[in-house]
């Protein structure tokens, strides 16, 4: 499963656009992924003031670098959801290390990747179809998997300190990463 | 020949694609791909593209609504500034006529009074928003948002205000640079230049610290006369 072809096909077009400076493609970029683009951020910040900050930064960066996607290395989604998903893991270790430090970053209990708060705008019947889907593919890693994809890909954790967090050797914890992200990829059947 | 290296390599793609390494990290294995026999780096890539469009997908799972007033704030400052005529009155009709217009308010030399224009093209806020140390601070102003975007390298931000009302008739927002030294005019807003979407440009931040908000008489103050109604740290 990837994610619609339409929506996908559509992003591929109005990215181009966005590249020649359109801004009314821009608007419609912006509609067709904020759910997805602000609901990442969030889950990674947990704040909801840092998260519309690192969303507009995100959007800018989409703005003026939507030359530089090519539809030959990825899906236009996907593509946007990285520039996403860095820029958010980069605000919270900047948090983290900087010295205001809050405990909400401090907290070392992870909340279940899948214990995700319903929205209800975004539950069309698609979209919930397609987090249903999402989510029982999640329950179905074992919990030591889920638990890396909790640190590593949703608090920022590099590998090695997720190794360390863990108190397990990086080899094992590479591996874990790994097979998580294959056992993810292949009940989602993502090509 | 895949070395003993080249393994260690890939095992690595899975955690650079989750962005689950640190910037040193990552350039030191940026350098290791491109130094790579091109078999071993297309593999090492085939898995981050792989990684990146599953977690494409696992995105639906924590989908979020994000504030409604945030569209505004991220399509503001990209909005074409409209093509007005010199007369000062076509302009004020393209305020009222959209509410997505955005109107540049350049703060004048020295950052002392104000000087409304609309300018064909915003080419200060063009350069900021192309800054690579763009940065993005928002904070409540009134019942709206008052968002910075601003680079150091640049010298120089762009204000976005949404949903921000006027300020009371003979009364004016103004802007306030806090430095070490205190508060520096970076400007005044008056109720004509305040629309449902209003654009400025902030030149010259120099050693400024915040941009600051207070409501003044008249047509601004040289000091802030009133308490500070939002504070955006500049850092």
């Amino acid at each position: 499963m990837s994610p619609p072809p339409r929506l996908s096909d559509e992003l591929d077009a109005l990215l181009r656009q966005v590249a020649q400076g359109d801004s009314a493609a821009f608007a419609t970029v912006y509609d067709l992924t904020k759910t997805r683009v602000y609901g990442l951020v969030m889950r990674v910040l947990r704040d909801p003031g840092y998260s519309e900050e690192t969303t507009q930064e995100i959007y800018l960066e989409v703005w003026r670098t939507a030359s530089a996607y090519d539809s030959a290395k990825g899906s236009a989604l996907a593509w946007l959801l990285t520039i996403a998903h860095r820029r958010a893991v980069d605000r919270v270790r900047a948090e983290q290390a900087g010295s205001q430090r809050e405990s909400r970053y401090g907290a070392a209990t992870a909340v279940p990747v899948s214990a995700v708060a319903q929205d209800p705008v975004a539950d069309s019947a698609i979209a919930g179809d397609e987090r249903r889907r999402v989510v029982e593919c999640l329950d179905a890693l074992s919990e030591a998997q889920r638990q890396c994809i909790e640190l590593a890909y949703y608090q920022g954790l590099t590998y090695s300190e997720v190794s360390q967090r863990l108190a397990a050797n990086l080899s094992t914890i590479k591996s874990r990463i790994r097979d998580a992200l294959r056992g993810l990829r292949n009940c989602l059947d993502v090509a | 020949m895949t070395e003993p290296t080249d393994f260690e390599l890939l095992e690595l793609a899975t955690p650079y694609g989750m962005h689950a390494v640190t910037d040193a990290e990552r350039a030191e294995i940026d350098r290791r791909v491109a130094a790579a026999p091109p078999a071993v780096a297309a593999a090492f890539h085939d898995e981050v593209r792989a990684v990146r469009e599953t977690m494409a997908v696992v995105s639906a799972a924590t989908a979020a609504e994000p504030p409604a007033h945030l569209r505004g704030a991220i399509l503001a400052p990209i909005e074409p500034v409209k093509p007005t005529a010199t007369r000062q009155i076509s302009w004020r009709r393209a305020i009222f006529a959209s509410a997505a217009a955005a109107i540049v308010v350049g703060a004048a030399a020295f950052g002392v009074g104000v000087l409304l224009r609309p300018p064909a093209k915003s080419t200060v806020a063009e350069q900021i928003l192309a800054a690579p140390d763009v940065r993005t601070v928002s904070r409540p102003l009134a019942n709206g948002t008052a968002t910075v975007m601003f680079s150091r390298d640049r010298n120089a931000g762009v204000l976005v205000m949404n949903n921000v009302p006027p300020p009371s008739p003979g009364t004016v927002y103004q802007m306030w640079l806090i430095g070490a030294n205190g508060a520096t005019s970076a400007g005044t807003m008056n109720t004509a230049a305040v629309a449902p979407s209003t654009t400025a440009t902030l030149a010259n931040l120099g050693a400024s610290m915040a941009l600051a908000f207070t409501v003044e008489p008249g047509t601004g103050s040289r000091q802030p006369t009133t308490p500070i109604l939002a504070e955006l740290p500049l850092n």
